[in-house]
């Protein structure tokens, strides 16, 4: 197998490996083996039920036959089923806000506690262990505390706003449909914080000290020096944790199970939730597949624009 | 002077203990519900803490036979672990180092094989499993699925901290004579140690709880994890939320602990990163 | 006594078919219980009396059955007999999945279909087939707090018997002050809603397939009126019926709908003087109605086993009477019960279950539901008026049925 290996101009590295002689070759093959190992795996195990969720798409699918893929073709019946529904709106542009929101939240409050816990004082270290928490609750769990959290009528959020005289009247965070969707994110956020922190953490921790000195010496300002050294060392990081994130977040599935199922009458439903649904309760096997071969789509796009930024990270 | 210094640290980690006890409150209220009464989990006002604290933590224990949940969620967490790690490692590596259009397929093509739910993915695994004879192995099942279920993750995480190492301590590597395996093991992988081992350790802790893989394979109860044990407290027409709460405070605490204790030497391994 | 029984009814199978007399027998058996729950009890007693018969067991999570079990049709490992629960027996039987008992219970001196009350037998009937033998049943009734009736004036003894008392009777017991709703129930959007509204609209007259009634729309009116006044909290629409009867159980609620798997967490928890009477109906006189719950033993059409299952199934059925004072179930046929646990909810649990009435049957009972709890949802939240709800739920449907 001789596929050329094409150099970018922002590597000239990569040009100065190449030309050093024969071990490199071998070194080049190593390279590929290394990844074939993975999306041999990959393949393997997730790419054929890949495959299987986007034929059935486009298939007339029982609950009885989902061994087989025998299935009538309908086309694209499926997405003009799903796409014409009253609640399609709705769950789509609740998607958008879900993610959206999540992310930036989850991103803004993981690593603005990443900068602080950087700092050295005394616990600062095992203080951020506490964080991961949020990581290893079972679903169940957290969806249940959330939901007792956030419950109108007893709810200890309810309780606190009103202690300290922040509202007078009871909250229905979870049944009021103009509301729910927000409070899913709330409990959402506090289940990504971990994941952003702890990883933004390790970049932070990677960028050499003496980088930020010099900059110190040279009179930069905290600001300046954030800007123009932490972000783009941790370029990277940001573009994995940000991609990862969004696919997490696209995958949260238990606290909707947990809070509200999607409702009030659709007000907090997404394309995951509904997908499931549309799967696994009412049976529409097909449809269920349509859904999520739509947010395979977005993913797309995702990946895309991730690779995209990858290649011009390597500032360091 | 020093004097500053210390207020400035005793303001620092007052501001931390406040932001920390925040986001522990659902941790807490997981705990006190798991010693309260159903009425008393919709008491207004809330309690605080219980009037009858009554911690079942032992009857739970026993009642559910956790040991033998605890040990299989162990043993399906460390097979994802050890997959993911030895596959993805040198993976992350290589997606890092080498840039071309092949590696941003494979890179993009990575990222899209984690893009649909668990609970969608498990009807296909489930047919094609059953088909090859793998569910005769319901736990060695799991494993395979959930590690290419988390394998993705692991990669991109793999690649970012691969990424920040600087090239040129490996290229001297090279240079002084190492083949690329030994500059691998002995320039990247020391360098990139925390970012490795944080990714395995998420990885483990998301095994660790892992649950519509294991409910739809391991049919049989003896080899079935924590997180499908849990589901007994909920029947179809009750749901024993104490019971719920007590489980998984004897499953998350000792993970919290040994977080709390071990994120000493992963931060000193952090904050004392070779690059320094 | 009942040891004796249980020999004549080993002794039956054995006459019904002498060829696998004492033969080793296997069977796998599906379940939604855990052990110390009905079917690993039962399966151990018959065990025990049967040492040809093993019974293997498998809990499956109620949410997950059905799902667990077209795969396992599909992949041909499904077991021989399991549990379903009742509006899903349709989408089975249509489909000829499961076994047609018919002729096995013709020939059986242990279950008559005659003894099985209307609404269970219903339950199991697809098409002219039996395909599957209640293991109990449940239904919903009025839980109220006699203390709080009290209180507030009213007569502990007589509860609300129409739609129009329990509306007054929930104005007049909604407390905010105390953080006192007049009447929790369950509106959320799952099969739970489903099962919580139908028998309203039931006993107006209408069905799942004849939902533009006027009764229904009035009941549809009712329960937007018991959350747009406070009569009821916000949450209803978001929270189930144990969750829900919680807030009773805790004085938040003065009175609550559901069934009697809430008695034993109610005996122990609440603190006060709790009663149960029969739903409420439209007008003095109406015809009644109330909800069926729980779920069948079923074979599946691909056992083996078919004759040795259904000796099993006979056993279960036989030992109906003790399903309330063991289990928590109400006797789906009619069984002495002698000295019932909590005897007073007992005598009105089980004359609702004379009214209890079967949901569909249809195989597409899911979409249907589906439909109903849209509609309940979208009159709550005024997304839409309760007749135009009702309009949209009956469009879908009928395309469904037909």
């Amino acid at each position: 197998m001789t596929v050329p290996l094409s150099t970018t101009d922002s590597m000239p590295t990569v040009g100065t490996i190449r030309a050093s002689g024969p071990s490199f070759r071998d070194g080049r093959g190593l390279d590929r083996v290394l990844v074939w190992l993975t999306l041999g795996f990959l393949v393997a195990f997730s790419a054929l039920p890949l495959v299987y969720n986007v034929v059935m798409s486009f298939q007339s699918v029982d609950l009885f036959t989902i061994a087989s893929f025998d299935r009538p073709f309908v086309g694209l019946d499926n997405y003009k089923a799903v796409l014409s529904q009253r609640a399609t709106g709705t769950i789509v542009r609740n998607t958008a806000v879900f993610v959206g929101l999540s992310v930036a939240l989850q991103l803004t409050i993981g690593f603005g506690l990443a900068l602080y816990f950087q700092q050295r004082f005394p616990g600062s270290t095992w203080l951020r262990g506490l964080f991961l928490a949020g990581w290893i609750m079972p679903g169940l769990v957290v969806g249940g505390v959330w939901s007792w959290i956030l419950a109108g009528d007893f709810g200890v959020m309810n309780w606190a706003l009103q202690a300290t005289g922040i509202t007078s009247d009871k909250i229905f965070w979870l049944s009021d449909p103009s509301i729910a969707l927000y409070s899913v994110i709330i409990a959402n956020v506090w289940v990504g914080v971990p994941f952003n922190m702890i990883l933004l953490s390790v970049g932070l921790a990677a960028i050499p000290d003496d980088v930020y000195e010099a900059a110190e010496m040279d009179g930069a300002g905290r600001i300046w020096r954030f800007l123009t050294i932490t972000l783009p060392l941790m370029r990277a990081q940001l573009g994995a944790v940000i991609s990862l994130g969004i696919i997490f977040t696209l995958q949260q599935f238990d606290l909707f199970a947990a809070l509200t199922q999607g409702g009030p009458s659709n007000g907090s439903n997404v394309m995951q939730y509904w997908s499931w649904e549309l799967s696994f309760q009412h049976y529409r096997i097909g449809q269920g597949a349509a859904v999520s071969v739509l947010m395979i789509l977005v993913v797309i796009c995702v990946a895309a624009i991730y690779v995209r930024s990858t290649r011009h990270e390597h500032a360091a | 002077m020093l004097r500053d210094e210390r207020l400035t640290q005793f303001a620092l980690l007052f501001v931390a203990l406040a932001m920390v006890a925040t986001y522990m409150f659902p941790v807490y209220w997981m705990y006190v519900t798991a010693l309260k009464t159903g009425t008393e989990i919709t008491a207004w006002p809330p309690s605080f803490w219980p009037a009858n604290p009554d911690f079942a933590a032992v009857e739970v224990w026993q009642r559910m036979r956790m040991g033998t949940y605890l040990k299989n969620s162990a043993i399906i967490a460390v097979g994802v672990t050890a997959i993911v790690v030895v596959l993805g490692t040198g993976c992350g590596y290589a997606l890092a180092r080498v840039r071309s259009r092949w590696m941003d397929v494979a890179l993009f093509s990575i990222l899209m094989m984690q893009v649909l739910p668990s609970s969608l993915m498990i009807t296909p695994i489930f047919v094609s499993f059953s088909q090859i004879g793998l569910l005769d192995y319901p736990r060695t099942s799991v494993i395979l699925a959930q590690a290419a279920k988390v394998l993705p993750f692991y990669v991109v995480l793999t690649r970012a901290t691969f990424a920040q190492v600087p090239r040129e301590l490996e290229e001297s590597a090279l240079v002084e004579g190492n083949s690329r395996i030994g500059a691998f093991f002995s320039i990247n992988v020391p360098l990139a140690r925390n970012g490795i081992l944080v990714a395995a350790l998420l990885i483990f802790l998301q095994s660790l709880g892992e649950y519509v893989y294991s409910r739809s394979l391991i049919q049989s109860r003896a080899l079935q994890p924590a997180t499908v044990g849990l589901q007994s407290f909920m029947g179809p027409n009750t749901s024993d939320w104490q019971g719920v709460m007590t489980y998984a405070a004897i499953y998350v605490t000792p993970i919290i602990l040994f977080f709390v204790f071990l994120q000493r030497q992963i931060v000193s391994g952090l904050t004392s990163g070779a690059l320094k | 006594m009942r040891t004796i029984r249980v020999l004549l009814a080993g002794t039956a199978a054995i006459i019904a078919s002498p060829a696998f007399a004492q033969e080793p027998v296997e069977l796998d058996l599906w379940t939604i219980d855990d052990p110390g729950e009905y079917h690993y009890v039962m399966a151990e007693e018959y065990m025990a009396e049967n040492p040809h018969v093993t019974i293997n067991l498998r809990t499956v999570q109620f949410p997950d059955m059905v799902n667990d079990l077209a795969r396992a049709i599909s992949t041909g490992s499904a077991p021989d007999i399991t549990y379903i629960d009742n509006p899903e027996i349709a989408l089975f039987a249509s489909r000829g999945l499961l076994l047609d008992l018919t002729p096995h219970i013709e020939a059986s001196d242990i279950v008559n279909a005659d003894d099985i009350f209307p609404g269970p037998l219903a339950s199991v009937t697809y098409e002219g087939g039996i395909y599957g033998i209640p293991r109990g049943a449940n239904t919903i009734a009025l839980y109220y707090n006699a203390d709080m009736f009290t209180d507030a004036g009213l007569d502990p003894d007589a509860p609300p018997r129409t739609w129009d008392e329990l509306y007054e009777a929930a104005t007049v017991l909604t407390n905010p002050a105390r953080n006192i709703y007049g009447l929790a129930f369950s509106a959320v959007g799952s099969e739970e809603g489903t099962f919580q509204f139908l028998p309203w609209v039931q006993m107006a007259g209408g069905d799942y397939d004849n939902l533009t009634t006027d009764g229904a729309e009035r009941a549809l009116a009712l329960w937007k009126t018991f959350i747009d006044e406070r009569l009821a909290s916000p949450d209803t629409l978001i929270r189930g019926q144990w969750d829900s009867t919680g807030t009773f159980n805790s004085g938040n609620a003065a009175m609550s709908i559901s069934g009697p798997w809430e008695i034993p967490r109610m005996s122990a928890e609440a603190d006060f003087d709790w009663r149960v009477a029969l739903l409420p109906v439209p007008h003095e006189g109406a015809e009644r109605a109330s909800a069926l719950g729980e779920g069948d033993n079923v074979i599946l059409a691909n056992s083996d086993q078919p004759e040795a299952a259904f000796a099993f199934l006979e056993f279960l059925y036989d030992n109906m009477d003790r399903v309330w004072n063991e289990f928590g179930y109400l006797p789906a046929s009619a069984v002495d019960v002698t000295d019932p646990i909590f005897p007073e909810a007992y005598a009105v649990f089980e004359e609702s279950m004379q009214y209890a009435r079967n949901r569909g049957p249809s195989p597409d009972w899911p979409q249907i539901s589906q439909a109903i709890q849209t509609a309940i949802q979208s009159a709550l939240t005024g997304q839409a008026s309760p007749a135009e709800a009702l309009a949209d739920a009956q469009e879908t449907i009928s395309d469904v049925v037909n």
